[in-house]
């Protein structure tokens, strides 16, 4: 039979196909019921973590830093509580890397600080001697993308129903809303806020004057997504 | 063998444009692969080129210039090559598979290009392998498809009625890698729901653990169907072919490629072993990974047989050197990486440099090894021409061996003792190792791997420069000298 | 040839031999790293072994068999049985993977959060056993290394906050900290959640029956920041002060804290809440974080307060 199939491509080409598409089916849909449901206390991002996020991203900071904390006493001594599939509900794209060059980062908003990051991002080593992770000054001085953050969260909002202004419950019961106003001036204007309170604990002069002025250096936008890795 | 009696004009045009590409992104990927591991050593190499020279912008740059430049780059001129060759066809008997093959060859290029400067500039949407944004994604469907009608096409109008085992796997890697693709990048662009923000932006279809599976299904396989299954047709081709031996069992062949075919699929999971994904998904990535160790070596074998009674071959012709030494680097590469996916394995493995070393036990001593053999069988036939030298030959063979065999085993030394300290506790039950600890103690062994990636890449410009120089200045052929199995090459 | 044979094997049993040299002490009892450098083995030998034996029939055997019809550019193929070491192996994984999938991790019964809720109770268990009475000079250590992993970041390696980027804890205060309380007053919980000390204008001195003046805080600052040495500086500090943190400023439960040492109980109400100050933020170390547990907390703690004594 197989001989057969090696004089006729056609199903050949057939054969190969349903061979290979049947494990993906099998592999792939059955979780796809069950994984995305948020768990209590996650929400969707605001505009200024996702610009946080796509710095992030644009950096690769993913090349060396995990986010997914395996369910193993060692890992949550270090770094807490095991991830959850649910936390992940707003991850578009998902973070959890491959090598971890660095630290895992998935719950580093609750052991790190605005301030510890303005010092590590800036210079590493001289807060961790004889860390390898560059520098990343640019960061500093660039700004971050904020409209197209704004164009994510209207997006994830519109196609994936992502529940922005929507009271949602957190794990003590209280409720938080995550704004995304309907003009990007207003959003911009609501980043610029919350842009400021960082800024406020940071103490470089530059990054400071420049949220001042209304613009949002990546760094700020970086430590906000930082932040809220908890 | 009464087929080579009346050589076909094989049209080589495509396969000579691909051939320079293969070596170009063989440069430019390896290049930057040697300044990261270098970087790991020694952080202040991180500031050469301001932002744009980081670890992190160049990582994903090396792993895309050396899968999707060099080695995509080595299975296109192979294929151009060994599709006629085995399908006894000319591309020169079809105008229309000429242009499709320019075409495709026109897209790619532009392509892998806009991809590089894209990365520099930290447009990525960090999907390992899949980091390019949805109109590069656009472009790369194209040429695929371009590269689906040149094989159809070719196969369409073929003269040997059966198809031969590396066009099996030509099909295979071509079918694979367009489902896989098509899946893991689907994106919605923001710009054109929102009208806002930058235009070539946007998000993944899917999220969190799903994201995580779809892309492991397709990194997994994009690993099987661009590192595996391409380069194992080309070793069905050039080993044979470069030795004059007969191919040792056809069941065996049948058995292999069939079996990969069901198995790989499935295995995908390993790359989620103790994450958030169904207990049961990563047991069968476990499973059918070890599974997946005897339909892999089963081409490996079958080739290792091949060679039965030929050591003299071994010693005198570096070709087969390349060739069998790679083979072996595939059994080592595909035991290893079944091994690493049992449970228990996994969990010190896993986030460690032990994957990196096992990637480049695969990548470094089977792919590289067959690429750059591929084309050292190809020139002279291609150019008529001598090779250059075969004592260079034998300089960058060894070269390269020591070179992997550094990478590797720092690696090995550099992950398992990591993995151990991550896991290590005191006498009171603490972690006994800060994070920082972990990071210093590995430098000798990224050093050593640097050191290893640079033998590796010496080799590569060496073997740049032997092809140069045949191209360029090789003795001139006669056709009669061009159809005997060992390919021509001066001793100097 | 041979000579690459020899070397391979010594290659082999050099990796193997480094490796072990490294992590032979921390290998332990884990399965985890028994099984890796097991696997590592496994993987070297298995490999090297079945690439001589194909090295053996290249350099002893010949090829044989009965041609096929086919032939393609040249490339012919024997009709050969499959090799029965192949065949037999590819059985025996396939019959280990149905093992791994019905018995090594059942398929309905394994859950890997089973595994870890496991794991844990095993370790607590034999980690309770072990420091029932756990000793103080015990408890240091344990800190010690606590603090190594997880303090150790932003206070430094010897806890001298590393430039001012986090507080010096070889010291109780330093005069910006003192300073910057007395001027903005504090709400960290320190003594309990909700117990705050009030800004300068809540801070009256009932000898003068003013708030707090500029004299009098740069007094008390240097008062406090010098050991609790000074006159005129304790006569502030006994005006303001002394009546929420005791006369000699070792504080009052629920009250004020101390402000002249380090006890367990500011220590780890630090860890619970946090803490904002002149420096920056301390990050909280709560327990439901699962990072540190209540002994590794008072562990450190007693850490802290040693240092204090080192440095006297
Ligand atoms: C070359 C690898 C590398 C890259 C790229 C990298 N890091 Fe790191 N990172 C490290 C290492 C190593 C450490 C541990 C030493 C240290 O703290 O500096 C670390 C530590 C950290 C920490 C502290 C976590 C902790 O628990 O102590 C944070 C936060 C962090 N990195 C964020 C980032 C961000 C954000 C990016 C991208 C913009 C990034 N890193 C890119 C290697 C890297
Ligand atoms: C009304 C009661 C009250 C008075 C009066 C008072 N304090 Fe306090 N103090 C507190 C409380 C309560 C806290 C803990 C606040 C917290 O949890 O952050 C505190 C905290 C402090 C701290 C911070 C300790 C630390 O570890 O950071 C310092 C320093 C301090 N007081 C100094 C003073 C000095 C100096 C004076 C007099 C000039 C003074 N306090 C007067 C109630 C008082
Ligand atoms: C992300 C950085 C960071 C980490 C991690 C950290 N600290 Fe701190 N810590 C600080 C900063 C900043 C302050 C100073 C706050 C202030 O301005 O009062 C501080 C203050 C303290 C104080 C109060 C000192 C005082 O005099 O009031 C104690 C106690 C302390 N840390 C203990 C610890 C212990 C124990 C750990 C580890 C388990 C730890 N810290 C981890 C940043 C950190
Ligand atoms: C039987 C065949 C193989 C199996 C079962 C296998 C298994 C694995 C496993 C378990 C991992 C590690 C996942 C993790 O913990 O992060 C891995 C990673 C990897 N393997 Fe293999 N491997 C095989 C063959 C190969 C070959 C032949 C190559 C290349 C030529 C290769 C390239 C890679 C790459 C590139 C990664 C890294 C993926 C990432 O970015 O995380 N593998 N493989
Ligand atoms: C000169 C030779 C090379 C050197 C020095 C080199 C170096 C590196 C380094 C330093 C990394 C990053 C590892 C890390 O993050 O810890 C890497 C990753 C990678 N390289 Fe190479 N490389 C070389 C050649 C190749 C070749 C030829 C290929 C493929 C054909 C390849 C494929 C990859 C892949 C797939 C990864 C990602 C691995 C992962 O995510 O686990 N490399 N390489
Ligand atoms: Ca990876
Ligand atoms: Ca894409
Ligand atoms: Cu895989």
């Amino acid at each position: 039979m197989f001989h057969w199939l090696e004089e006729r491509p056609f199903f050949f080409a057939v054969g190969v196909f349903l061979t290979i598409a049947f494990a993906g089916l099998i592999e792939i849909l059955p979780s796809f019921v069950e994984a995305s449901r948020p768990t209590v206390g996650t929400k969707p991002y605001s505009t200024l973590e996702l610009a946080g996020r796509n710095v992030y991203i644009a950096d690769s900071c993913n090349a060396c830093h995990s986010q997914l904390i395996r369910p193993f006493k060692n890992e949550t001594d270090r770094y807490g509580m095991y991830s959850l599939s649910g936390e992940y509900a707003y991850d578009r794209p998902f973070l959890w890397g491959s090598k971890r060059t660095g630290p895992d980062l998935h719950r580093v908003g609750n052991y790190r600080t605005t301030d510890w990051h303005e010092n590590h991002m800036w210079d590493p080593i001289s807060v961790v001697p004889g860390s390898i992770m560059p520098a990343y000054k640019h960061m500093f001085s660039k700004s971050a993308d904020l409209e197209t953050a704004y164009a994510e969260a209207v997006t994830v909002n519109k196609v994936f129903n992502a529940p922005y202004n929507t009271a949602i419950t957190m794990r003590d019961g209280s409720s938080v809303t995550v704004k995304l106003p309907a003009t990007y001036d207003e959003a911009k204007a609501d980043m610029l806020t919350e842009a400021k309170i960082i800024a406020n604990s940071m103490k470089n002069q530059d990054v400071k004057d420049a949220v001042e002025k209304g613009e949002i250096p990546q760094i700020v936008a970086l430590i906000a997504y930082l932040n809220i890795l908890k | 063998m009464g087929n080579n009696q009346h050589p076909l004009a094989y049209d080589y045009t495509v396969t000579r444009l691909f051939l320079y590409a293969t070596i170009l992104f063989g440069i430019i990927g390896m290049t930057i692969g040697v300044i990261i591991a270098f970087q790991l050593a020694f952080p202040e190499l991180n500031y050469l080129f301001g932002e744009y020279g980081t670890f992190s912008r160049l990582r994903p740059i090396h792993t895309n210039g050396v899968a999707f430049g060099f080695t995509v780059s080595g299975i296109f001129a192979t294929w151009y090559y060994v599709g006629q060759r085995v399908l006894k066809v000319s591309m020169a008997e079809s105008p229309f598979l000429m242009v499709v093959g320019k075409l495709h060859f026109a897209v790619y290029i532009l392509t892998i290009l806009l991809a590089v400067v894209t990365l520099f500039a930290g447009i990525t949407t960090s999907k390992e392998y899949a980091e390019l944004e949805w109109p590069l994604d656009l472009l790369v469907v194209v040429f695929w498809v371009l590269w689906g009608v040149s094989i159809f096409g070719l196969i369409g109008i073929r003269r040997e009625r059966t198809l031969y085992i590396s066009i099996w796997y030509y099909i295979a890697a071509f079918l694979a890698v367009a489902m896989l693709f098509l899946f893991n990048n689907m994106e919605v662009p923001t710009a054109l729901v929102s009208g806002h923000g930058s235009w070539y932006h946007s998000v993944s279809w899917y999220a969190g653990t799903n994201d995580a599976l779809v892309q492991w299904w397709f990194g997994h396989n994009a690993v099987a169907f661009v590192f595996t299954t391409p380069i194992v047709a080309m070793i069905y081709y050039f080993l044979p072919k470069e030795s004059g031996q007969t191919v040792y069992s056809y069941k065996l062949s049948l058995l292999s490629f069939w079996g990969l075919m069901f198995v790989y699929l499935w295995a995908g999971g390993h790359h989620l072993i103790y994450s958030t994904v169904p207990d049961w998904m990563q047991t069968m990535g476990s499973v059918f990974s070890i599974v997946l160790i005897l339909p892999s070596w089963g081409s490996a074998i079958n080739m290792l047989l091949t060679m039965k009674g030929e050591w003299n071959q071994l010693q005198s012709n570096p070709l087969i050197k390349f060739m069998v030494l790679g083979s072996t680097f595939y059994m080592l590469s595909t035991l290893e990486g079944p091994i690493q996916a049992i449970k228990s394995v996994n969990a010190l493995a896993h986030f460690t440099d032990w994957i990196p070393g096992h990637v480049h036990d695969g990548t470094l001593g089977w792919v590289g090894f067959m690429i750059i053999a591929a084309i050292y069988h190809m020139t002279p036939r291609l150019f008529k021409r001598e090779l250059y030298s075969k004592s260079l030959m034998e300089t960058q063979f060894w070269l390269q061996t020591i070179g992997i065999v550094l990478y590797f085993s720092s690696m090995w030394i550099a992950g398992i003792t990591q993995g151990m300290m991550w896991r290590a506790t005191d006498e009171f039950g603490n972690l006994s190792y800060s994070f920082i600890d972990t990071v210093v103690v590995l430098h000798p062994y990224y050093t050593l791997r640097a050191v290893g990636g640079l033998l590796y890449l010496t080799g590569i410009f060496i073997w740049a420069y032997n092809i140069y120089k045949t191209i360029s200045v090789g003795r001139k052929l006669e056709d009669k000298e061009l159809n005997v199995n060992k390919s021509p090459m001066s001793a100097n | 040839m041979k000579n690459i044979v020899i070397v391979t094997i010594l290659i082999s049993l050099a990796l193997l031999g480094i490796i072990f040299s490294y992590v032979g002490n921390i290998i332990g009892d884990d399965m985890v790293n028994i099984l890796s450098m097991l696997a590592a083995i496994i993987i070297l030998v298995i490999t090297v072994g079945v690439g001589l034996k194909y090295v053996n029939q290249m350099k002893n055997d010949k090829a044989s068999g009965q041609l096929a019809d086919e032939n393609w550019d040249g490339i012919g193929e024997f009709k050969n049985e499959l090799p029965i070491g192949w065949a037999v192996s590819f059985l025996t994984t396939i019959v280990w993977a149905i093992w791994y999938w019905f018995s090594g991790y059942p398929l309905w019964a394994y859950s890997q959060i089973g595994e870890y809720n496991e794991e844990v109770k095993t370790y607590n268990k034999k980690f309770e056993e072990k420091h029932a009475n756990i000793s103080d000079d015990e408890l240091n250590n344990m800190g010690q290394s606590v603090f190594l992993v997880n303090c150790a970041p932003c206070h430094g390696v010897s806890a001298d906050g590393m430039d001012s980027k986090a507080a010096n804890l070889t010291k109780r205060l330093d005069s910006i900290s003192v300073k910057h309380v007395i001027m903005n007053g504090s709400n960290d919980g320190l003594v309990g959640e909700g117990i705050a000390m009030p800004d300068r204008n809540g801070l009256i001195n009932i000898n003068t029956g003013n708030s707090i003046s500029d004299a009098e805080i740069s007094l008390v600052v240097d008062y406090i920041t010098n050991g609790f040495v000074g006159s005129q500086g304790a006569e502030v500090f006994a005006g303001v002060c002394s009546a929420c943190h005791g006369t000699d400023g070792t504080g009052i439960p629920m009250v004020a804290p101390n402000i002249k040492n380090f006890t367990v109980d500011l220590i780890t109400a630090v860890l619970q809440y946090g803490k904002t100050g002149a420096i920056g933020k301390m990050p909280s170390f709560k327990t439901e974080d699962m990072r540190l547990t209540a002994t590794q907390q008072k562990a450190v703690a007693t850490y802290i307060i040693k240092l204090q004594e080192g440095s006297k």
